[in-house]
């Protein structure tokens, strides 16, 4: 049950937090990288091109080897993985305007994503030396013009429209937002209502196990006393997921939306961050969606013998959060195909994903209509619990299934 | 008051192409310890359930002390109890809270619930091991248990299945004492079931014989022995079967 609260808490906020995370990890291991140099030129060009890896924040350790074999050796002994060779004559060529040319050995000590942006720090440094050349050679050949002129005649500016606003927000910023957001909602609904309707079909499954039902039902309260309580106690762990899952989905947009430049864009006024009504309706949209998930297992749960087979059976109907979870990552309803269209509308749960959609994009129509789907499709559920828990249904599933084994033993 | 405390009359109960009750008709008087005997399957369960209000007779009807267990379900399950034959307490509450837990059902102010409590843990005979959780208990400890559930709110009609089943000799014993002081304490009804015929004759007053979801023969251990002229009810039941 813990885990319907946690989850959320923890889920959201560490989506959102492990890309910034794991960049700035890669950046740090880069930024704190030495490099070994081995000059072997000692001209004018040589000492330009140290400047360059120092104003790029590249520390460059001089090795006092005379080869290249030497340097190499000593480098197996340090923490450094990059050795820069300048061979002599470096200076005259570039001088001359001949091709000037360098060796970078890279040392590999393990194959992750670290090691690469260690490996190319020196590529940075390298290329800036470079483009001072170019801009040097281009002032000499052109007097008078802007060096950058020539080098990119043409420049490109990307603008994003969304709901009819324009913003100076590069579309790749914006779909990279977007792709994270229809990932993760549905993702985190699916398992919030996994996780729920374990905790409710273990709460009926467990009286048949423990063969406590059956003196429960005969105790002087009425069934749908019990039936309710069943369900109060796990619409409150249910509404404290539906809580936890506004905070953690808080945190999460703050999080995501710290990356952009929020500075230059009004995110509020283009309705891209939640305002206060869509989070509340949001909330409401996973309160309704999580009490429906627990009729539903409740349903499901009457009709079992035992713990386990209530859950593998609930399991089996994870399917029914799963496949509109997985569409939907992938893809908008309105450009899927129309028999499944309407499949996915007709399943509940989608709605809950529509909606957590459509909280972002402030579209408030498409989070009430979820709403009043979900609600009724629970209420239909809460009357066939009802149903079951007044009639002896509850109690028969068990019997029918001990007149079988009774029939079987006297064989 | 009422002095008929069961009426079951004309039960029949299908489950599917299975007829468990067939026309089962039976009564018992207040304050008799009346038994249910027959082999597995002969319907002794379906009825203690119809009685219990878990289930509902396909036609026929019953009362208890001139209730209906269809049409004043509710009524009937505040003087009832019931003892299911495969029941459980929550394993993870200790005996003790496991009856305060059940008497809470009852709505009874502080004092009366204290001591429905007090009551249940002497029939329970179980001591200090009720501050133990339910889950270490052994079958007839847990057994006891429930027993004393059962009995502490005094109910009007106990309705008992297989009280005794899967016991030892000692708390085969201990239970049937228990069973015999209740009823003769606060004059309590009680309706058992069993396929053990000797504990039936120890312990009841009168008896059904069942088969088949029918009732084959009806009276006090002693008449239904030199009815049959058998020396004790296996063999009046051998006998009866044959007959029916």
């Amino acid at each position: 049950m813990l885990s319907m609260v946690l989850m959320p808490l923890l889920i959201f906020p560490l989506m959102g937090s492990a890309m910034n995370i794991s960049t700035t990890a890669v950046e740090e291991s880069a930024r704190q990288v030495t490099v070994s140099l081995l000059d072997m030129d000692h001209g004018v060009m040589a000492q330009s091109l140290s400047a360059a890896f120092r104003v790029m924040n590249v520390t460059l350790v001089e090795t006092q080897a005379t080869t290249v074999d030497e340097a190499l050796d000593e480098l197996q002994n340090t923490n450094m993985t990059t050795l820069v060779v300048i061979p002599s004559g470096f200076s005259q060529n570039l001088t001359l305007g001949l091709k000037g040319s360098l060796k970078v050995y890279s040392v590999y000590k393990s194959l992750s994503i670290a090691e690469q942006a260690k490996t190319s720090v020196v590529d940075v440094p390298i290329s800036v030396f470079e483009s001072a050349l170019v801009r040097q050679a281009i002032t000499q050949a052109f007097p008078g013009r802007d060096p950058s002129t020539v080098l990119n005649p043409i420049s490109v500016s990307s603008f994003s429209v969304v709901k009819g606003n324009v913003i100076n927000i590069s579309p790749s910023v914006l779909s990279s937002l977007f792709i994270s957001q229809s990932i993760g909602f549905p993702m985190v609904i699916m398992m919030l209502l996994i996780s729920a309707m374990q905790v409710a079909a273990t709460t009926i499954s467990i009286e048949k196990e423990e063969k406590t039902l059956e003196t429960l039902l005969t105790m002087p309260i009425s069934r749908l006393g019990i039936l309710t309580g069943k369900l109060v106690g796990s619409v409150v762990v249910a509404a404290a997921g539906a809580a936890a899952s506004m905070v953690g989905v808080n945190y999460y947009t703050s999080s995501i939306f710290s990356m952009l430049p929020t500075e230059t864009v009004n995110l509020e006024a283009l309705g891209l961050s939640m305002s206060p009504l869509s989070y509340g309706l949001l909330g409401v949209v996973m309160f309704v969606t999580i009490v429906s998930a627990l009729a539903l297992a409740i349903v499901v749960a009457a009709f079992s013998e035992n713990v386990r087979s209530a859950q593998s059976i609930v399991g089996f109907m994870n399917i029914i959060f799963v496949i509109p979870s997985i569409v939907l990552m992938y893809a908008d309803i309105e450009i899927l195909p129309a028999p499944l269209q309407m499949v996915l509308y007709a399943i509940p749960y989608t709605h809950a994903i529509l909606a957590a959609k459509a909280a972002f994009m402030g579209d408030y129509l498409v989070m009430a209509r979820s709403i009043a789907y979900i609600s009724v499709f629970t209420v239909v559920l809460l009357y066939v619990a009802a149903k079951i828990f007044t009639t002896e249904k509850i109690v028969t599933a068990r019997i029918s299934f001990r007149k079988r084994e009774t029939k079987a033993q006297s064989k | 008051m009422n002095q008929i405390a069961i009426e079951a009359t004309g039960l029949v109960k299908t489950f599917g192409n299975i007829r468990a009750l067939d026309g089962l008709s039976f009564n018992v008087a207040k304050g008799e310890i009346f038994g249910l005997i027959g082999p597995n399957g002969a319907g002794k369960t379906t009825t203690l359930r119809i009685l219990a209000t878990l289930i509902k007779p396909s036609s026929g009807s019953a009362k208890v002390f001139g209730l209906d267990v269809e049409k004043d379900a509710s009524e009937v399950r505040r003087i009832i109890s019931y003892l299911p034959e495969e029941a459980g307490a929550y394993r993870n509450l200790s005996g003790r809270e496991y009856l305060e837990f059940m008497a809470n059902f009852y709505s009874l102010n502080n004092h009366d619930s204290h001591v429905a409590v007090e009551d249940a843990a002497e029939i329970s005979g179980l001591g200090e091991r009720l501050k133990d959780r339910v889950k270490t208990y052994s079958k007839g400890m847990g057994r006891r248990l429930l027993l004393a559930r059962a009995l502490m709110m005094k109910p009007r009609l106990a309705i008992l299945d297989e009280p005794t089943s899967g016991l030892d000799v000692v708390h085969a014993y201990h239970v049937r004492r228990i069973i015999q002081d209740y009823v003769k304490t606060y004059g309590v009804t009680v309706l058992l079931s069993s396929h053990n015929m000797l504990e039936v004759e120890l312990l009841c007053s009168r008896v059904a014989l069942i088969n088949e979801g029918r009732v084959i023969g009806e009276g006090t251990p002693q008449e239904l022995k030199s009815f049959h002229r058998a020396s004790n009810l296996e063999e009046v039941f051998m006998e009866a079967t044959k007959l029916g």
